[in-house]
């Protein structure tokens, strides 16, 4: 295109500064080439579609599988969007990243956003990219550091005025005036423990249980007895599991553990049935979300 | 249990808490990118984005929306990257799902961006199949919200039935007593 001379450049710059908001919604439109991918002039290869977004591979990824995540109304950054449409792609957003985890098996995941160009953004619409993560892959180098408390101080009094009028005030929580007076959830577990336990069992059992346990709701209440920790550690009685902690395996339990396991092996045999999951199997399996969390333990 | 985000709840860290409700964190920490970066999580402690509940999720979101709203007015930044490093691969340090508000400048020499790959068609087309092939499988993740909608639908429509019904039988009983006089 040959650049424009100054005449034409005016003649545009007035246009557009008469221009009714949605006109220049339309002209921004119309110049978008995301949007021309939503309305199909543009092809693209789709994993995801509903009402209000599309899931697209983008052409040039950052490793193999990196989505770009579209809301189909046209918004440039983030603050434009409604709280509507950001939840709603939060949550696509969720079940895409949960399938790149399991199908490309990946080691992780980044959403990345990208407001402004100074952040890296490239394009006038606004996306989320997800991108898949290995281990050592040296995509996005930056690194976080240690800067000092200090400086936290400093943001906290410049940016706490104006986040707390955005997000509605202060709230009050009732949880923070219990940690404030006793740091640490550790503290937390046995304040609770210090009330009076109380066991539950009937008049002819030989075991006692804690309120919860279901085999405490099961007795009838005409013959409920209620002991305290030193009646029922005295009495005859034995602890429920409940209160042992010890796993005795029950009847029951092995049963449903059966079924589960029955249930699981007629589940695997009809989609082997299929060619598309007996190569999934080749390539090792999938990996499993819990996997991925447990990593860090 | 170790976890950097539940001690800055609990009091034990040097990060600074900004904002807190029931179910939203919004902090400073003193282990960051750059200068001005905000982190927001949840209260209740997940390891990983898949764990978090959709309720919870949103939420996050939203409030890191305005964090980045109010990054750009009052650091006067000419960006924000929104980031959420979700798994060791992916360089996540804390085992406690967070999104990260990074304010950015033009020339602040802060690397997060990716050297771009060519990928052939055919791998395009690949990934692309698997992919929507194991989304679909998941069905209508939306659907509790439409599923509220739909019944929603379905009262308003009987409400009209019935209103409309009502009306039709007061017109007959109109057109009824009409038909009486003589």
């Amino acid at each position: 295109m040959p650049e424009p001379t100054e005449e034409q450049r005016k003649q545009w710059e007035e246009k557009i500064k008469n221009m009714s908001p949605e006109e220049l919604q339309e002209l921004q439109k119309q110049q978008c080439i995301f949007c021309q991918i939503i309305t199909g002039k543009i092809t693209s290869k789709k994993v995801y579609e509903d009402s209000s977004c599309l899931a697209i591979l983008d052409i040039n990824p950052a490793a193999k599988g990196h989505i770009l995540l579209l809301p189909k109304e046209h918004f440039a950054i983030m603050p434009q969007v409604p709280e509507k449409v950001l939840g709603h792609l939060s949550i696509v957003a969720k079940n895409v990243s949960q399938v790149i985890l399991k199908i490309l098996r990946a080691d992780g995941t980044t959403i990345f956003i990208a407001n402004g160009a100074a952040a890296g953004q490239r394009a006038q619409h606004f996306m989320i990219h997800l991108i898949p993560r290995r281990s050592g892959d040296g995509l996005m180098p930056a690194e976080e550091g240690l800067v000092g408390a200090e400086m936290a101080v400093k943001v906290k009094a410049a940016v706490e005025k104006k986040l707390l009028a955005l997000l509605g005030g202060k709230k009050e929580v009732q949880k923070l005036t219990v940690q404030k007076a006793e740091p640490g959830f550790e503290t937390k577990i046995p304040a609770k423990q210090q009330e009076p336990e109380v066991f539950i069992t009937s008049a002819a059992a030989k075991r006692y249980h804690k309120e919860k346990c279901p085999f405490a709701q099961n007795i009838p209440l005409e013959n409920k007895v209620t002991l305290s920790k030193e009646e029922a550690e005295q009495s005859a009685r034995k602890p429920c599991t409940c209160v042992s902690g010890k796993k005795i395996p029950l009847v029951k339990a092995a049963k449903a553990a059966k079924t589960e396991k029955d249930q699981t092996k007629k589940g695997k045999k009809s989609p082997a049935q299929d060619p598309a999951s007996a190569s999934e199997k080749k390539r090792g399996g999938e990996a499993s979300l819990d996997d991925i969390a447990n990593l860090f333990k | 249990m170790e976890c950097e985000y539940c001690d800055i709840l609990a009091g034990k860290s040097k990060a600074q808490l900004l904002y807190e409700d029931d179910t939203v964190i919004v902090a400073v920490k003193d282990v960051v990118y750059t200068h001005g970066q905000i982190t927001v999580f949840p209260r209740q402690h997940f390891t990983i984005m898949e764990q978090v509940p959709d309720e919870i999720i949103t939420k996050c979101m939203i409030a890191a929306d305005k964090t980045s709203r109010a990054v750009f007015e009052v650091f006067q930044a000419e960006g924000t990257n929104i980031v959420i490093q979700n798994g060791l691969g992916a360089g996540q340090k804390v085992p406690h799902f967070a999104v990260e508000v990074v304010p950015r400048r033009e020339g602040d020499g802060l690397n997060l961006q990716w050297q771009p790959k060519e990928v052939s068609q055919d791998d395009l087309d690949i990934s692309a199949h698997q992919l929507s092939e194991e989304i679909a499988k998941l069905g209508d993740f939306t659907a509790p919200k439409k599923k509220e909608a739909a019944s929603e639908v379905k009262e308003k429509n009987i409400e009209e039935i019935k209103e409309s019904k009502s009306k039709d039988d007061k017109d007959n009983y109109l057109v009824k007593s009409l038909k009486r006089i003589p």
